[in-house]
């Protein structure tokens, strides 16, 4: 890419959106979407049935929630998600080592058999639905708040020349 | 840029009706052709033709020399701007500017000078981040202009492109789509139904009525010589003023006066004596004069003239005429003035083709 391209391809960051961003947090939701109707469809029982299964839920609708308003800020390139962004995308890590990790270690009785309350597929399937949506929260808010810096530079230059 | 040979061109519509009727013409490379005339006259099927929106149901359509017929839009190189903008209300200037590239899969740095260079042109590179909704209409139709402009085609066709825009935006847009054509020196097929756009815009005028060609020339030409009534009729503001008149030997006869017939007239009416023709003049070709009476009916001041309308002979028999008079003119309702006619129009009253002044 040539000295000229590079400026260019700056200069477009003034008109365009940050589709890359956005688009890696709308897959996010997706995955988070997958994880949890993997873990809701889960037929042991009552083991599901308690306080835990409700803070699920409503943590998945506060993440669905930030995720969408996060996806909207980082396109039309607000910093201020970035942080948001990070956050949530720990928060995706951490849930791993609770419900689906609790869940693969515990057994339950099910029609008089003795089973695990998440088996290996699901826990697997969980893991990587999270971990996934996790990093693309990360590298969203990384890839963002690099363009974001990239572009503030470059108006300052532009700034600096008029002046 | 491109030429353009439409060669026989007719619609025929599914119902049988016919909309276009043996429409031949010829533009030269960067030439803004005007097509005009009354709503359903066939102009917009034309153009739509042109873009390839309508079949062609018989006739030839060359651009640059090749067969585009049976093209369809997409391979014809033509770019249309249409009376409703059609911009994508969702995205930004820039992207309803670009969108058309992106789709082609352009590289986006090209894209971006593209998008940037008819940015400025239009004096639209302060209004990129903006959506459509956050523009004047005059904007929105500049924006319709670059999103066209990008693409570098061919031809440019224009359906009435300002009929949204009030009365003082029209003119600037007018302007602006005159100097836009200098400046790119485009082929350009225009449509409208404003005859003011088609005088002031055109390098030629296509005149239509009724799927035909009425006539097909210079904006002047069209004025000052108009092939038939319904020429002289639709072009010029106010309208041409006609009477039924009688052609004598050395005079006009017309209902309420009679006007000497002189050397020029004389011979180009000659194979007309004794029979009716229709007698045309212009508002703004009279003045205060002695040719015959008007009974003032109301005045209209425009500052530098003044339209007089009024009728010849009695009221609710006689014909009714206009005339734009220099000056402040203060005439009140029943005033008689007397008017002179000083340029002519004369036409056949059966077939309703001028009768040309032989030279």
């Amino acid at each position: 890419m040539t000295q000229e391209d590079l400026m260019i391809k700056k200069d477009r960051m003034r008109y365009t959106k940050d589709s890359l961003s956005a688009n890696l947090i709308l897959l996010a939701i997706v995955l988070d979407a997958l994880y949890f109707v993997a873990v809701y469809q889960t037929d042991v029982g009552s083991y599901y049935y308690n306080w835990v299964i409700g803070a699920s839920i409503i943590y998945n609708l506060l993440f669905l929630l930030s995720a969408f308003l996060a996806s909207e800020g980082v396109k039309n390139r607000k910093t201020g998600f970035t942080g948001m962004l990070i956050f949530i995308g720990v928060m995706q890590i951490v849930r791993i080592f609770y419900l689906p990790a609790k869940a693969h270690s515990t057994a339950v009785v099910v029609n008089g058999q003795e089973v695990l309350a998440m088996g290996d597929g699901k826990y697997i399937f969980a893991i990587v639905c999270l971990a996934v949506s996790a990093a693309c929260c990360i590298v969203a808010a990384v890839t963002s708040y690099n363009n974001n810096k990239t572009l503030a530079d470059y108006m300052r230059s532009l700034e600096n020349q008029s002046a | 840029m491109a030429e353009l040979s439409l060669q026989h061109l007719e619609k025929v519509y599914d119902n049988n009706v016919q909309a276009v009727f043996d429409f031949n013409l010829d533009v030269k490379d960067g030439e803004l052709i005007v097509l005009v005339g009354p709503s359903g006259c066939g102009k917009s099927t034309t153009l739509r033709m042109v873009a390839g929106l309508e079949d062609i149901t018989r006739g030839k359509m060359l651009l640059n020399g090749k067969d585009v017929t049976d093209a369809p839009a997409k391979d014809r190189d033509i770019a249309m701007v249409f009376q409703n903008y059609a911009l994508y209300g969702h995205m930004t200037i820039y992207e309803n500017m670009a969108f058309s590239l992106t789709l082609r899969k352009e590289d986006p740095n090209v894209i971006h000078k593209k998008v940037l260079a008819a940015a400025e042109v239009l004096g639209l590179t302060e209004q990129l981040n903006k959506k459509p909704a956050q523009l004047s209409g005059g904007q929105r139709q500049r924006v319709a202009m670059g999103r066209s402009i990008v693409r570098n085609p061919q031809l440019f066709l224009f359906d009435e492109p300002l009929s949204n825009l009030d009365a003082k935006l029209r003119s600037a847009a007018r302007r602006e789509i005159l100097l836009l054509h200098k400046r790119l020196n485009a082929t350009m097929l225009y449509v409208t139904h404003d005859q003011t756009e088609a005088l002031t815009l055109a390098d030629r005028i296509v005149c239509m009525s009724m799927g035909h060609v009425q006539q097909i020339g210079t904006p002047l030409e069209l004025y000052d010589s108009p092939a038939n009534l319904f020429v002289a009729s639709f072009i010029g503001l106010p309208p041409m003023n006609f009477l039924d008149v009688k052609v004598e030997a050395d005079k006009l006869v017309a209902k309420h006066f009679t006007l000497p017939v002189t050397g020029a007239e004389k011979k180009t009416l000659a194979p007309y004596v004794g029979k009716e023709i229709v007698l045309g003049f212009r508002p703004e070709n009279t003045s205060v004069g002695n040719d015959f009476e008007m009974k003032v009916l109301n005045n209209e001041n425009l500052g530098m003239n003044t339209l007089v309308h009024g009728h010849i002979g009695r009221e609710g028999q006689g014909e009714r005429i206009t005339c734009k008079l220099n000056g402040w003119c203060d005439y009140k309702a029943d005033d008689v003035v007397s008017i002179s006619i000083t340029k002519k129009h004369f036409f056949d009253k059966e077939t309703t083709n001028a009768i040309r002044m032989e030279v």
